[in-house]
């Protein structure tokens, strides 16, 4: 009985807990707005003595879509706008909610993962875009010869167990008049392409710029379906970097900074891959350097594309993918553009 | 009659203590206005239980196969291997280290290696649950045999009992409380293993449906996932306490006499 009792005592207070600590979080916000009058006030001096401290995290291990994120930490342009940035790998739901909840203050995710979040009333913004182009598709080795979405039929998928995954390659699927109950679905997770290939799994979905170039380091043929070559709807933005709601009302000058030195990082990469290919082999040593070297190399030229700057967004690309992901039931109400989208903090 | 009363009084502190927490959780949540992808409501987990139920059963049934087969596979190895570490005192010195060795093994490190060996069908998954199960039944299954009444082993001895006969009447009668127990242990494990090891690579169990409902933000999915766990979990606790008073009447009467005394 005391038993019973202590444990449910243990209960309520976890409760409260999680009730005061939405509240504390309010107030820590008011503390951090009055704290960003006085910087105004000061301004010389909080530049020369203090640095503001934020912290990113991940979507997945550290990989070549990261690379302006070292780079930018490795050259000091944090330092410089006066931030001390942290970064944090993910567990495995990804940065979406922890960045929403306030417990980090960016990230790093797709497109589909924003509009989900803003369906939900989870106030998480895209502020710039990585790569312009989308740079994934399915991938499967030569010999099952898979070279259309036709060839799909019969086949075993190995998914991510991403939320928008199963309605694109249902789409796919319809779309070439294949039955999707002809395809199995097994999910994978992050389980290795190579690995997964040889045993059960006929195609997967990959990134070109990593497994792809991956594929060209070990010399293993593969048939790559891009995703945007199949529909021009699934051009979207992957990743994207985001930050919430609550960041961008209360310290719109942070979110600045940060972009900025963001942005110098993935110029210093588009200008000087092997550079940067080193930065990130130094920020984590235990992946394959020559993957790194290669992927950069791929990758480095589709930061910007044909764009006028890095990190710019097209409201089209958003607008379009959104309504699609409404008619396919991924989301149940409409995301406005405007909420889930911006460039104004891009420099 | 009776019984029935005993059971609503031994049973009203439980059901009153998780009726009051499930109010102070949803005055919690409505006080102060903590937003569903944060924490749910009760009443919203209950809500989108009946909403998406259509959904569920295929999720429920492979869970509960692999858990099933998964507990029943380690029983049968951990009653083997009881068996062979309690005829022979050597093997038990040499073996015993090994065992306890085999629970260090973090799941997480050898569940994807068991995809890469056995592929994604069903059969990982009955190993890894086979493997976190068989180790309390082994160890109170052995503990058991070993603590057997000495003078009850020689009185059948003397009375001419061979080997097979004091183990069947006297030494594995004796052990079956401590199978029991382990028993127990082994069944709160396995579903949760269960789900554990489809998170490595499935194509459905509540382990894929809970890392649907996370990618998509559905926080009140990812709780009714966790209220079928905790369901599966206790009915397959349930059934093991219920079948240790069907194999063990004598264990439950004598309670019930000392009882009336």
């Amino acid at each position: 009985m005391l038993k019973k009792v202590s444990t449910f005592l243990l209960l309520i207070i976890m409760l409260v807990l999680v009730g005061c600590n939405q509240v504390e979080e309010s107030s820590q916000g008011e503390e951090v707005e009055t704290e960003i009058e006085s910087e105004a006030g000061g301004e010389v001096q909080v530049e020369s003595s203090e640095l503001v401290e934020a912290t990113f995290m991940l979507d997945w291990v550290p990989n070549t879509n990261h690379t302006g994120i070292y780079v930018a930490k490795e050259k000091g342009f944090f330092e410089e706008e006066g931030i001390d940035l942290t970064i944090i790998e993910p567990a495995m739901e990804g940065a979406v909610p922890i960045v929403a909840a306030g417990q980090a203050d960016f990230g790093i995710g797709s497109q589909t993962g924003v509009t989900i979040a803003r369906s939900k009333d989870i106030p998480v913004v895209s502020i710039a875009a990585v790569i312009q182009e989308h740079t994934s598709g399915f991938a499967s080795p030569v010999e099952k010869e898979i070279a259309s979405p036709e060839d799909f039929e019969g086949k075993t998928y190995g998914g991510f167990g991403g939320a928008e995954e199963e309605a694109i390659l249902n789409t796919v699927l319809n779309q070439h008049q294949v039955d999707p109950s002809t395809v199995e679905n097994v999910i994978v997770g992050s389980a290795d392409f190579f690995a997964n290939t040889k045993r059960d799994i006929d195609f997967q979905w990959i990134f070109y710029g990593w497994t792809g170039i991956e594929a060209e380091v070990r010399g293993e043929d593969i048939n790559m379906i891009y995703l945007k070559d199949i529909d021009p709807v699934f051009n979207y933005y992957s990743p994207v970097i985001f930050s919430s709601d609550a960041v961008i009302e209360e310290k719109p000058e942070l979110v600045e900074k940060f972009v900025r030195a963001v942005s110098k990082g993935y110029e210093f990469a588009i200008e000087q891959p092997e550079e940067a290919a080193e930065m990130l082999i130094a920020a984590t040593p235990e992946t394959d350097e020559e993957l790194i070297r290669a992927s950069q190399n791929w990758l480095s030229p589709r930061y910007q594309g044909g764009a006028e700057k890095w990190g710019i967004q097209s409201e089209d690309i958003w607008d379009n993918f959104s309504s699609w992901m409404l008619e396919a039931g991924l989301i149940e109400t409409e995301v406005s553009t405007e909420e889930a989208m911006t460039n104004k903090f891009l420099p | 009659m009776v019984s029935l009363r005993q059971f609503v009084r031994s049973a009203a502190p439980a059901i009153s203590a998780i009726l009051i927490f499930l109010v102070v959780w949803e005055v919690a949540v409505r006080i102060w206005e903590i937003e569903n992808w944060i924490l749910p409501a009760p009443s919203l987990i209950v809500h989108t239980l009946f909403q998406t139920w259509h959904l569920l059963p295929e999720h429920i049934w492979m869970t509960s196969k692999e858990a099933l087969l998964g507990f029943l596979l380690g029983i049968a190895v951990a009653l083997v291997m009881a068996f062979i570490l309690d005829i022979s005192p050597f093997l038990r010195k040499s073996f015993y280290p090994i065992l306890l060795f085999s629970q260090t093994i973090p799941i997480i490190a050898i569940a994807p290696l068991l995809i890469i060996w056995f592929g994604y069908g069903i059969l990982p998954k009955v190993l890894v649950v086979a493997l976190v199960t068989f180790f309390p039944v082994v160890v109170s299954v052995v503990e058991g045999l070993q603590s057997s009444d000495r003078d009850m082993i020689r009185l059948v001895r003397s009375m001419g009992g061979s080997f097979w006969q004091v183990f069947y009447s006297v030494r594995f009668p004796h052990a079956l409380p401590y199978l029991f127990t382990g028993l127990r242990i082994g069944a709160t494990y396995s579903v949760l293993a269960a789900v554990i090891s489809e998170w490595v690579g499935a194509s459905s169990g509540l382990g894929i449906y809970l890392i649907k409902a996370q990618s998509s933000f559905a926080t009140d999915k990812v709780f009714v996932v966790i209220v079928l766990i905790s369901l599966l979990s206790c009915l397959l606790f349930l059934v093991v306490v219920f079948l240790g008073r069907v194999m063990m009447p004598w264990k439950h009467k004598s309670h019930k006499y000392k009882k009336m005394n």
